[in-house]
């Protein structure tokens, strides 16, 4: 590190550099590096700061601003709960909307290959039985088909609010 | 112990709890940072503005981004705009009484006064002191929360620097008819 001005040189009157800058920052900061001392050493503008730069240091390192009043906590804690709940409420229908996306996009293919497994039973069955029993059979078969659907499809809002209270719990031991 | 990041993403999911573990963990740094910014007027309004913001912009956050920074900027951002009123004025050297008022017991301490040095410098100055030496922020993090390059960091420091130097040098006549 270069010294600001020559050695011996009036303090008032020395100019200053942007070492000097940088010395006396990290100096206010309690973080002064290798050489800094050197350099105030010889340079007169950084000497004569020296004093008031200590005044500083101490003046900020005794301050303490007043701690937040007790009331401020429960007032600010108040205060966020509505929004807390709306969030709460935005958070819900966000999973839910996100469960029912994820679980609507193979429907296509769940119904297809279900039409196409009916039609092969159908077709079996009127080898062997008429056709208005056959039917019948499909039919009941079908109904089952759309009972599940419908149970697995109904049972989406549940597990998406299961899944937020496991994060939740994940989150909060 | 959940992370400040973790905390926030469970605020944006709306639970109390996240929040008031957040709040617990930032309110004395926050409000500090306040009362030096402002000078002490209106803080704790301030201070429940700014949760009150973050709880709204909960879902927005970055998680890439330090959850201080975000917090620092939002109070700054809040403070300036706070009520169309812009923070004190830089005091007038001249006009400064740098030294602290007596005690109860008529004794003057020979100490400087941080908040008024604090207030004699202006506002771009003020906040970049505040969040380094106060709250012991990088560059690139005091950067980031006043939105400018980390070379206006250091100049706004090395202004600062100047100024409370002059300041202090001044009222060394005064502190000594003090004593």
């Amino acid at each position: 590190m270069t010294s600001g001005t020559p050695p011996g040189t009036s303090g008032a009157q020395a100019p200053m550099t942007p070492v000097c800058d940088d010395v006396r920052t990290r100096r206010l900061l309690g973080d002064p590096a290798v050489g800094d001392d050197a350099h105030v050493a010889t340079c007169g503008a950084c000497a004569s700061a020296t004093a008031a730069l200590g005044h500083v240091r101490a003046a900020f390192a005794a301050d303490r601003p007043p701690g937040p009043p007790p009331s401020l906590a429960p007032r600010v804690l108040a205060a966020a709960r509505p929004l807390l709940a709306a969030r709460r409420r935005h958070a819900a229908r966000r999973a839910l909307v996100a469960a029912v996306a994820v679980a609507l996009l193979p429907l296509p293919l769940i119904v297809f290959v279900d039409v196409w497994v009916l039609q092969m039973i159908y077709g079996a069955l009127t080898r062997f039985f008429p056709a208005t029993l056959s039917f019948y059979l499909v039919v009941n078969y079908a109904a089952v088909l759309a009972l599940l659907g419908a149970l697995t499809y109904g049972a989406i809002p549940l597990l998406a609010e299961r899944q937020a209270r496991g994060r939740y719990e994940a989150l909060h031991g | 112990m959940a992370s400040d990041e973790e905390l926030i993403a469970a605020v944006a999911a709306g639970e109390d709890e996240a929040l008031a573990v957040l709040y617990g963990r930032w309110e004395r740094p926050l409000h500090a940072f306040l009362t030096r910014y402002t000078g002490g007027r209106d803080v704790d309004d301030l201070v429940q503005e700014t949760w009150l913001r973050i709880v709204r912009a909960a879902g927005r956050f970055d998680p890439a981004r330090r959850f201080s920074t975000w917090l620092f900027q939002i109070a700054l951002n809040l403070a300036r705009d706070w009520r169309r009123r812009p923070p004190a004025e830089p005091v007038d050297p001249e006009d400064t009484h740098i030294m602290a008022a007596p005690d109860a017991s008529g004794r003057v301490d020979a100490g400087i006064d941080a908040a008024r040095l604090l207030a004699a410098l202006p506002e771009a100055q003020r906040a970049v002191v505040i969040l380094r030496h106060f709250h012991d922020l990088g560059e690139d993090d005091v950067a980031a929360i006043l939105d400018i390059p980390r070379g206006t960091v250091k100049s706004r420091l090395h202004h600062a620097m100047a100024r409370l130097v002059t300041l202090a040098t001044d009222a060394a006549p005064t502190r000594r008819r003090g004593l």
